[in-house]
């Protein structure tokens, strides 16, 4: 009797836990899958990477995404592409996108392809898988045309880096500036030979005819070059005041180097991927001293009139130490972490998965990021201006002894003057 | 004029440049046959190892140059016992294993991720040199007094001690030397380990001027191989004088057609001293086996 009453406690017990049990009863939340297909061997990839994990993990932290009724977390899985690296053809970098499309089944693509061909081929491969795609990193401006020449087809594809053109534009502001205020007039451009270095200095070079400087000469490297002298030959010989630099390769910062070495009476003003990161100035030796420096987007420096490119170095400095944070690079990493809130929100509006929703919700996007304010244009690239209130911007700083970098572009955030060497110019 | 000093003066520290990156190549291959076509792996791995006792241990300079040269080395032996000497004498083989063995060891950085520009090395004299209104760095000027220094002590080396001689007659006529007593092997792992130590010496001063770039070790096989084909394997001069030709051409090239033209020179050279005069500019193997 007693025996049989426990028996039918327990039994009780039994089924009541098997009733009330939320493990038991709730089936286990699926993740929302971000992909990241780019060059991780690239400091521009890796830190994008590293970006966009922050930023997964900030909104894991307040429970994830909302897919209409139900929280799910983020969950980031990436593939090496390989891509800037020389020699790899265009086709294995879009097989390793194949793959990650195939094999992890990403609800949408963040980061993306590193270079603009890359960039170009793998749209077509996209508009296949149907899954929103947000680039950072790849630049160039035939993206837009590509998407103005067939909308729907291109629907899923989104750009948040820095086009060139809105590159060589700002580039092109700061050089007028100097031109007025030094007297300056011989110049010359030196130029990695990748789509979206020849896209920007083919600009750059039209605007200086028109503006009325002597173009020196117009230096083409490719990818991996460790020897510049070509140029420093040209430099002397041709007597360049502004040198003109557009690299995002690693070898780039020999360039410095090697001018610092020769002497050149010429001011810097460009872009050197490598010079960017606030170790640069002990890594080249103070080579950079006096270089006006692009940033294609805030990200590696916190600049006060953004408020969350200051969250953000806080809490990169914090997740993966300051050692890292001070080697951020210019290029990438800012708008691949504002990248991950902006689809994480479209997901949110349109309370599902489905991709053409997304898309449709990203395209509306309007928030405030790390890189300023953050719209679309009806070619889907975010829109950079001067106004962080208004659009995306672009930065320029100088480095100062002993390794400072001080803010000169745009003039809203702007901290000093642009300074030439002494006897450069007036 | 200046233009033309300047050409002149960049070139000649190109000469340089190339004649330090071959040397080690060529020296192996000049002295004992083997083609070590793990070279420019070996000129990478020895410049990592220069940085991280440079810089992550805190050795000063001139040490971590000399740790770099002896790892070097060491690497040396262990591809000749493990790689080269298991296909010794055949000959196809042998560039296989070894590029292999390079490639390996290039691949294996780029996948550990060495990739970055913080992968320096210093110069070795600091500053800059004023000649005439030409300013130049002064680590080029050691670079060129570097390789001319090396480039004499080799000659020296080959002609004037036992060991240069035993190894230049074993690349001569093997089965003779074996004859008078020369021990294969011994010979055989001397030359690697010179080979590579060499390369090493050539990354502690060729590398600051750049970065210990992955791209660089596939580049040194590049110049290697056109330097050792124009100049021929059997004299040192030879291979000097394809240094200041080649060095002088790319400078040239690169100035005046765009540096993209500077790789061309160097396989077109190779093309043309093959069609030509395959024994090299001052090389005479190919005519004395044709007479033969």
């Amino acid at each position: 009797m007693l025996r049989g009453r426990v028996l039918w406690v327990l039994a009780s017990v039994a089924l009541a836990l098997g009733v009330w049990s939320p493990g038991a009863r709730t089936a286990p939340v699926e993740p929302v899958v971000l992909g990241v297909p780019t060059a991780l061997g690239s400091i521009e990839g890796a830190d994008s990477l590293r970006a966009v994990q922050l930023a997964a993990e900030e909104i894991n932290a307040k429970g994830g995404v909302r897919v209409g009724a139900v929280r799910r977390p983020l969950q980031v899985v990436s593939i090496d592409t390989r891509e800037h690296e020389p020699g790899i053809p265009i086709h294995d970098a879009l097989a390793a996108l194949e793959k990650l499309l195939t094999e992890r089944r990403p609800h949408a693509v963040v980061v993306g392809a590193f270079r603009s061909e890359v960039l170009l081929a793998a749209m077509d491969v996209v508009a296949r898988y149907r899954v929103p795609y947000v680039v950072t990193i790849a630049m160039t401006p035939a993206f837009e045309a590509r998407i103005a020449s067939d909308p729907a087809k291109y629907r899923y594809l989104f750009r948040m880096g820095l086009q060139s053109e809105y590159f060589a534009g700002n580039l092109a502001r700061v050089l007028g500036y100097v031109k007025s205020r030094h007297g300056v007039s011989r110049i010359q451009f030196v130029h990695q030979d990748v789509l979206w270095a020849k896209a920007t200095v083919g600009f750059l070079e039209t605007w200086a005819r028109q503006a009325g400087w002597t173009v020196v000469s117009s230096d083409a490297y490719p990818t991996g070059a460790t020897d510049f002298s070509a140029s420093v030959l040209r430099a002397r010989t041709g007597r360049t005041q502004i040198l003109v630099p557009v690299f995002d390769m690693p070898q780039s910062g020999v360039l410095l180097k090697q001018v610092k070495g020769a002497q050149l009476p010429v001011a810097v003003v460009g872009f050197i991927s490598p010079a960017v990161p606030a170790t640069a100035w002990q890594a080249f030796e103070g080579a950079v001293d006096g270089m006006v420096q692009f940033v294609a987007e805030p990200g590696p420096l916190a600049v006060r009139a953004l408020p969350k490119s200051v969250h953000f170095n806080r809490a990169y400095g914090q997740k993966y130490g300051e050692e890292m944070r001070m080697k951020l690079s210019g290029h990438g990493p800012g708008p691949s972490y504002d990248a991950v809130y902006v689809v994480a929100a479209a997901i949110e509006r349109a309370g599902t998965l489905d991709p053409d929703r997304v898309a449709e919700e990203i395209r509306k996007t309007d928030m405030e990021g790390v890189i300023g304010r953050i719209r679309f244009n009806d070619k889907h690239q975010v829109v950079y201006g001067g106004l962080p209130q208004e659009t995306a911007i672009s930065l320029a700083f100088q480095w100062r002894a002993p390794g400072r970098r001080v803010v000169v572009f745009p003039e809203l955030a702007a901290e000093d003057e642009i300074r030439l060497p002494a006897g450069l110019g007036r | 004029m200046s233009e033309v000093l300047s050409v002149l003066l960049y070139g000649l520290v190109q000469a340089a440049v190339l004649l330090l990156v071959a040397l080690g190549f060529s020296v192996t291959f000049g002295l004992s046959g083997i083609p070590n076509f793990a070279h420019g792996g070996v000129y990478i791995l020895s410049g990592f190892v220069c940085w991280y006792l440079l810089r992550k241990l805190g050795w000063p300079h001139l040490l971590a140059a000399a740790g770099g040269v002896a790892v070097a080395a060491v690497v040396g032996v262990l591809l000749y016992w493990l790689v080269i000497r298991p296909v010794r004498r055949l000959v196809l083989a042998e560039v296989i294993a070894t590029f292999a063995a390079g490639v390996a060891m290039l691949e294996l950085f780029r996948w550990m991720g060495l990739v970055t520009y913080e992968f320096n090395l210093p110069p070795v004299v600091a500053g800059s040199v004023t000649l005439g209104e030409l300013a130049v760095d002064a680590h080029r000027l050691a670079v060129v007094a570097a390789a001319a220094g090396l480039g004499l002590l080799l000659w020296w080396f080959g002609r004037a001690t036992r060991t240069g001689l035993a190894l230049r007659a074993m690349a001569q006529e093997e089965y003779t030397a074996l004859s008078l007593g020369i021990r294969e092997d011994f010979m055989a792992t001397v030359s690697v380990a010179l080979g590579s130590a060499l390369a090493a010496v050539a990354a502690v001063l060729v590398l600051p001027l750049g970065l210990i770039s992955i791209n660089l070790g596939y580049d040194a096989m590049l110049v290697a191989l056109a330097l050792t084909v124009v100049g021929g394997t059997e004299r040192t001069a030879g291979l000097v004088l394809a240094a200041l030709l080649l060095g002088v051409a790319t400078v040239v090239a690169s100035v005046v057609l765009g540096p993209h033209w500077s790789e061309v020179i160097y396989l077109a050279a190779i093309v043309a001293v093959l069609a030509v005069r395959p024994s090299g500019i001052l090389g005479r193997l190919k005519e004395l086996e044709e007479r033969v």
